[in-house]
């Protein structure tokens, strides 16, 4: 508090429910941190320890030794290149067509719209189990698409989730300045491109964020489709040395932990650096004029 | 000639049947696992062995009698013996001698002896004498009720020639053997969520010899799994726990595939196996053949010798049911003690009966 | 709207239509044709039979099979336990995460870190913590449930259902986030002249604010509930003692590809399917009244 400034009532509520905002945060984060720090530390450790000591250990106990079986065992960069191009394929995929279909199903009419969005939903209804052998069928049988990206990329091209974003995003733009636009003359895919877009930062990156999850952790689709090692994913690298090791030494949980923690660097690395923008700044809100 | 690593677990099978279904299956796949030779013989995505020239006889010279018990219900061969791990009772010797117990002769071979040493180590270490897994996966009978179900009958299956044999007398005796292990509190009724055996939460482990590779850093000694009555060891059978290895319908060259096979199966690449996993070759004659491993090898040479009596799981329809409907009822009554244990085996039975008929579900 | 312009919407939309008859009608076809016979699969040379069932599947599966109704029950339990626990979570923590408070890196990036985890690890960890021996119990000591809580027949799948909601929470909270930046500022600019403290502008402004999100966040956390396949698969390999954390999907999966009976699973997806657009629909009704 500044010197010479009176807290109101109302100023005085605003700071308590701040500070109990604060703390529910922190026991919440902390709620939700401690599993994810339980297994780093348990990644780091030789031998598992369901005590208290395990929980804490004195940096003396920590060591490497899971984390070198990986980097011996697993290709880690063609892996991860893999991994890339596959949750890529994936992101351009919905950005593309899952933007253009957000747009439809929220900004232009026709008939049908409604089916199309109980359709959207469906994906989401009809669980990928019941799906998977007849698609890996006419994937790899009718299109002869074995072993390739394509193969792996094609079932989740566009993420449904992704497309409700970009439909509930796009709904809330305001009318009257998209018609003012068409009333200029501005084709749909020009108001799209030049105006939309560059208003729906939050939303892309929301949705790219969620469409990025499911291909990068993904092992069972890519794990069927492709049989070369050099093509397959992360996720199904380190699932492979998972299963290896577990069969062959004393410390499967460390195994599995130091292959997740591998696995979740990168998407919490990126997380960390594109946060910020979830959030839209005071300043572009005033667009709405 | 190239190959490719597949692992094993659930997710292999899945793999398997999806390539079947694409045509596009390997010729040669070393990881068949015998309950799964049913499902892919339906459909269609095996070829039979004895349709090659000298296939019939190359399978019986291999393992001799026990050929048998790989032959499916339409008389044809589908699979290749390949590899054993015959299920043994591995011991921690200094957890033993902790508890009092001998360390080199441990009283583990009748019901009463190996109930007693376990009660010993359990009041005297605080720790789960034994720590089979609690799942109910359909294969985990076979690492706690199976081996000792055919030491006890002598080499019975599950189910032969389409009647359970299971809720028999003998077969009721096992299960009440282990449910007085659980009823005792002496094994925990969850799975332990780290290797158990490893990290010395309990004394005894039923493994094949895998373990020699594994549990390195402790010292533990083998012997057979326990019998109501204390069977000579030389008179015991176990699980086999074996992977064959089977020739697809998709092969275009089945007959290359299947000299290769002849060749990666012959004594010299048997040999290359054992020395490089300690995997028994499922053959004939093991302690013969290649005495100078096992003599410098001596925990192996006791799996050795009791790789030449292992029994299999039962080749019959709708297997991977019925071992779930099995392991159904043995969760149930043996290790949570909801139903009594005949009750639950004798239902268990009649519906076993019906899916190997192949019907039911 | 002139000629051209009415055909824009089908144009923007067609890619996705594509997408969605390639990936969803023809495998979903599929299986529906499947679920009417003793279908299994099978290489493309061979001859095999598969007799017409008409609704065989479906009336051993809804008459008879006491598991699939243990498997429904179950999930019932979960989706009660999660869906409340999902949104009422969910939406205060965005509200929470929106606001500029100091380590807000910090703070959202934990709430995402569950989502990120692969579930093999998520579910070892939890295993380990819940297991009899474990963490929890030994802060618990002799407040512990007998048997422990992963073969306890009440709390296996509460705890499942603790599990999901904490790993699923990053992805509600984003979706909550991204509406939020829809929330226009005057009205809670409006609420402060008001005087209108924290809790009254949540409840007043970004609550009503969020509605329609919060309907997408109960249908999504149904929907997806209602098909909860991977936590159960690895945390209890065949659905636990007495099939208590057995999902419809686990045992649609152990009846599809453990025991190779297609036409049965397909069965069981086909009428889980149906019942989940059921809850969909009647939620979309109750919730959308206004």
């Amino acid at each position: 508090m500044t010197a010479g400034k009176t807290l109101t009532p109302a100023g005085r509520r605003r700071t308590l429910g701040r500070v109990v905002g604060f703390l529910v945060l922190c026991f919440g984060a902390f709620l939700f941190v401690f599993p994810f720090y339980y297994m780093v530390v348990g990644a780091l450790q030789a031998e598992p320890d369901s005590g208290i000591s395990g929980a804490f250990p004195s940096p003396g106990d920590l060591s490497l030794t899971n984390f070198q079986s990986i980097n011996e065992r697993v290709p880690l960069f063609r892996a991860l290149f893999n991994s890339v191009v596959y949750t890529g394929g994936v992101i351009l995929g919905t950005l593309i067509i899952g933007v253009l279909a957000g747009y439809a199903l929220s900004q232009l009419r026709w008939r049908g719209r409604s089916l199309v969005l109980n359709l959207v939903l469906l994906t989401l209804i009809i669980p990928f189990q019941l799906l998977m052998i007849p698609m890996y069928v006419l994937i790899v049988r009718g299109w002869g698409l074995g072993d390739s990206y394509l193969g792996m990329i094609l079932p989740f091209l566009v993420n449904s989730t992704a497309v409700f974003i970009f439909r509930q995003f796009f709904m809330q733009l305001p009318e009257d300045m998209l018609d003012a636009a068409r009333i200029d003359g501005a084709g749909e895919l020009r108001i799209l491109a030049r105006i939309v877009l560059p208003l729906s930062r939050p939303a892309i990156l929301t949705a790219a964020l969620i469409t990025f999850i499911g291909p990068w952790n993904e092992f069972l689709w890519p794990f069927l489709v492709t049989k070369k090692a050099e093509l397959q994913p992360l996720a199904v690298a380190l699932a492979n040395y998972i299963s290896a090791v577990a069969a062959s030494t004393a410390n499967p949980f460390g195994a599995i932990l130091s292959g997740a923690v591998v696995l979740a660097l990168p998407p919490v690395v990126l997380f960390i650096i594109f946060q910020r923008y979830f959030v839209e700044s005071e300043t572009s809100a005033s667009l709405k004029e | 000639m190239t190959g490719q690593e597949i692992p094993a677990g659930e997710s292999s099978e899945a793999v398997i049947q999806a390539a079947i279904t694409a045509g596009n299956a390997p010729c040669l796949v070393w990881n068949v696992a015998p309950a799964a030779v049913p499902q892919f013989q339906r459909a269609g995505g095996l070829v039979p062995l004895n349709s090659f020239d000298g296939g019939a006889k190359y399978a019986d010279q291999r393992v001799g009698d026990r050929v048998d018990q790989y032959v499916s219900s339409d008389g044809d061969l589908y699979q290749l013996p390949w590899k054993s791990n015959p299920v043994m009772i591995i011991y921690n010797k200094e957890l033993f001698q902790e508890a009092g117990l001998d360390p080199e002769n441990p009283k583990l071979a009748t019901y009463d002896e190996f109930l007693s040493t376990s009660e010993t180590i359990n009041s005297e270490l605080d720790i789960a004498p034994i720590w089979p897994s609690a799942d109910q996966t359909f294969y985990q009978a076979w690492f706690d009720y199976y081996p000792t179900f055919i030491a006890a009958t002598g080499g019975d299956q599950l189910v032969e020639n389409g009647k359970a044999q299971f809720d028999s007398e003998t077969g009721l005796e096992v299960g009440e053997f282990w449910r007085s292990m659980y009823e005792d509190g002496l094994i925990p009724q969850e799975s332990s969520p780290v290797d158990a055996f490893a990290e010395e939460e309990s004394a005894m482990s039923i493994v094949g010899p895998w373990a020699v590779a594994v549990y390195t850093d402790l010292d533990w000694g083998v012997v057979p799994v326990p019998t109501p009555d204390g069977k000579a060891p030389q008179d015991i059978y176990t699980f086999s726990d074996a992977k064959n290895v089977s020739i697809f319908s998709a092969c275009k060259n089945q007959k290359t595939a299947f000299d290769y096979m002849k060749f990666a199966t012959s004594e010299g690449s048997d040999r290359r196996l054992l020395e490089m996993t300690g995997q028994m070759p499922l053959r004939e004659d093991l302690e013969g053949r290649y005495a100078d491993f096992f003599d410098e090898n001596p925990l192996y040479a006791k799996f050795a010798e009791q790789a030449s009596r292992t029994v299999e799981v039962p080749n019959v329809e709708n297997s991977v049911q019925m071992w779930e409907n099995f392991r159904g009822a043995y969760s149930e009554s043996v290790i949570f003690g909801k139903e009594p244990v005949d009750k639950a085996f004798s239902t268990s039975a009649k519906e076993v009966e019906e899916l190997v008929k192949g019907q039911g579900r | 709207m002139t000629g051209a312009a009415r055909y824009i919407g089908y144009l923007f939309i067609l890619p996705y239509l594509i997408f969605l008859g390639l990936f969803l009608a023809f495998p979903l076809g599929f299986a529906v044709w499947m679920s009417f016979y003793d279908y299994f699969f099978a290489a493309p040379s061979a001859q095999v039979e598969r007799p017409f069932l008409g609704l065989g599947n479906y009336s051993e599966l809804l008459l008879k099979d006491d598991t699939f109704h243990t498997a429904l029950g179950n999930i019932l339990v979960f989706i009660a336990v999660n869906v409340p626990l999902t949104v009422v979570l969910a939406l205060v923590l965005a509200a929470a995460l929106n606001a500029k408070l100091p380590g807000q890196a910090f703070f959202r990036t934990s709430y995402y870190l569950p989502y990120v985890t692969a579930s093999v690890a998520v579910v070892a960890v939890w295993g380990y913590l819940f297991f009899s021996d474990g963490l929890v119990n030994l802060v618990l000591g002799g407040l512990a449930p007998h048997p422990s809580w992963l073969v306890n027949e009440f709390w296996a799948m509460i705890v499942i259902a603790m599990l999901v909601t904490w790993k699923q929470l990053g992805y509600y909270v984003l979706l909550y986030l991204a509406a939020l930046q829809n929330v226009p500022r005057q009205l809670y600019e409006a609420a402060d002249v008001d005087g209108a403290g924290t809790l009254g502008k949540f409840w007043n402004v970004t609550v009503p604010g969020l509605r329609p999100v919060t309907l997408l966040v109960v249908i999504l956390s149904t929907i997806i509930g209602a098909n909860l396949f991977t936590e159960p698969y690895l945390l209890t390999n065949g659905g636990g003692p007495v099939d208590q954390t057995l999902s419809p999907i686990l045992y649609m999966y152990q009846v599809g590809i453990e025991q190779a009976d297609a036409g049965y699973a397909a069965a069981i997806g086909v009428t889980m399917s149906v019942i989940v657009l059921g809850i969909a629909a009647a939620q979309r009704f109750v919730l959308e009244r206004e």
